[in-house]
């Protein structure tokens, strides 16, 4: 069965592969968002600390992971620390870079969503008696986080489409998937095609999902 | 309950406040007036270490505010933990509230001892009731704060630092961001408080509520104390040129 340019029979033979890729996809997006949520977080905290070297040090991460492409990262992750001795799978490889990208993309989230509270909450949490952390824990993040949940969801996008960088160190993911099957089939236009209705579903579902747990939050907010 | 001696602090070059010397004794209720920018917000924040000082030295409950002396008898910068310590026996209220947005007047109040003190949450629930129908808002206590008035907010933020049963209590500007029809809701908690003893600082723009609560009154202008004297005298007969100048046109 044909349909305009694309034939029916052939994309179902292929969508099982490209499947296969898109769990991969996912799985990789996945880790990179708890990882690089875990490492945003702590550079976030080293960044407004107190201590300089602790703020220059974030200040230095950050600096250099936005300001070098994804993918000069990840050569040197994957091709260049062989070299020194140290080798990483190109699962690990992929793993390592997408959540220390995303990691320093996220602390600047987390930052700038810490410092948009007031000041006075701070000032109330602390003149209770509570230590910087409790203020923290209790008082600051809870609230930081609701506002972080937009800019969050846009990051976490960003991290699945940036996922696709990672078939160049030869992870099959859903790129790679595709590239596999043009080069053995030559028929290009339904594979990719197939590939960004694929990634276009995966973001979609993303997008939803955020959307449902800002609702959430905004009711157990008392707006 | 409360000594200041000759505290100075510098914001960079501004000198914000000069030699500033106050004593509060236990169940006084001392009101600070003056102009904005004179240094009373600064000067009270000074008290429970909110901010730091550059000279001069606080005593609050016999324990000096932020330093501590060595065994050789040398003064060096208290632990953080003596610092909360000390500030979970102060009581703050703030001119904007300062209310925890994301939980509800009952948490707000619950948040210090079961936090701070590791209360038992439903100890802390019981005693966080009591506060709340002490300022009047039992019926708000599952309100969250932007449901609340300003005034609404104010009491259940006083509500808040009294859970803590601290020892003295403090006051930024109480009333400062009300409207004038809830200001009065506010001082009648505060009024009552002083009627129970409570030691308290306050810093205030409202001349009746000092006239009628306070046992001193102390004007500051331009990072010093001018002038310092009962209500009854400060209102009636002021002895500085200063303190003239600023109630004629504060009184009108």
């Amino acid at each position: 069965m044909q349909l305009g340019p694309i034939d029916v029979e052939f994309l179902l033979q292929i969508l099982p592969l490209l499947l296969k890729g898109a769990i991969l996809t996912v799985e990789l997006t996945l880790l990179a968002i708890f990882f690089g949520t875990i490492i945003g977080l702590f550079v976030a905290l080293a960044k407004i600390s107190r201590f300089k070297v602790l703020a220059i040090t974030g200040g230095i991460y950050t600096w250099m992971i936005r300001g070098i492409p994804l993918l000069v990262q990840l050569y040197i992750l994957y091709f260049g620390l062989p070299q020194v001795g140290i080798e990483l799978s190109a699962h690990t490889a992929a793993v390592a870079g997408l959540s220390i990208c995303g990691g320093a993309y996220i602390a600047e989230i987390i930052r700038a969503g810490i410092q948009s509270i007031d000041k006075g909450q701070m000032e109330a949490a602390l003149s209770l008696g509570m230590s910087y952390a409790q203020a923290f824990r209790r008082v600051i993040l809870p609230q930081a986080y609701r506002r972080l949940l937009p800019p969050m969801g846009n990051e976490f996008i960003t991290l699945m489409k940036d996922s696709s960088l990672v078939s160049i160190i030869t992870m099959t993911e859903l790129l790679r998937q595709g590239k596999l099957l043009s080069n053995s089939t030559f028929r290009s236009m339904e594979i990719f095609l197939t590939v960004a209705a694929i990634y276009l579903f995966l973001t979609t579902i993303f997008i939803c999902l955020i959307g449902r747990l800002e609702k959430r939050l905004a009711i157990s907010d008392g707006d | 309950m409360i000594q200041a001696h000759n505290i100075n602090k510098w914001f960079g070059s501004l000198h914000v406040l000069k030699d500033v010397s106050l004593t509060v004794n236990p169940g006084e209720v001392v009101v600070i007036i003056g102009p904005s920018g004179s240094g009373k917000s600064t000067f009270l924040r000074c008290l429970n270490y909110l901010e730091p000082i550059n000279d001069g030295y606080i005593v609050v409950d016999g324990r000096q505010v932020g330093k501590k002396k060595t065994a050789g008898g040398r003064l060096v910068d208290d632990s953080r933990k003596n610092i909360y310590r000390l500030r979970s026996t102060i009581g703050m209220v703030f001119q904007q509230f300062n209310l925890f947005p994301h939980q509800t007047a009952l948490e707000n109040v619950m948040e210090g001892p079961v936090t701070v003190c590791k209360t038992a949450v439903s100890e802390a629930r019981k005693k966080a009731e009591l506060m709340l129908e002490k300022v009047g808002l039992a019926d708000k206590a599952d309100a969250y704060p932007i449901q609340l008035s300003g005034g609404q907010k104010q009491r259940v933020a006083i509500a808040r630092a009294l859970a803590m049963q601290p020892k003295a209590m403090l006051f930024d500007e109480p009333t400062s961001a009300l409207d004038p029809e809830l200001v009065g809701g506010v001082l009648a908690v505060i009024k009552d408080l002083a009627r129970e003893g409570m030691t308290m600082v306050v810093v205030s723009h409202e001349m009746g509520f000092a006239r009628e609560v306070a046992d001193r009154v102390i004007f500051m202008d331009n990072g010093s104390i001018v002038e310092e004297s009962s209500p009854q005298q400060i209102f009636t007969s002021p002895q500085h040129p200063r303190t003239r100048e600023f109630l004629s046109k504060i009184l009108g």
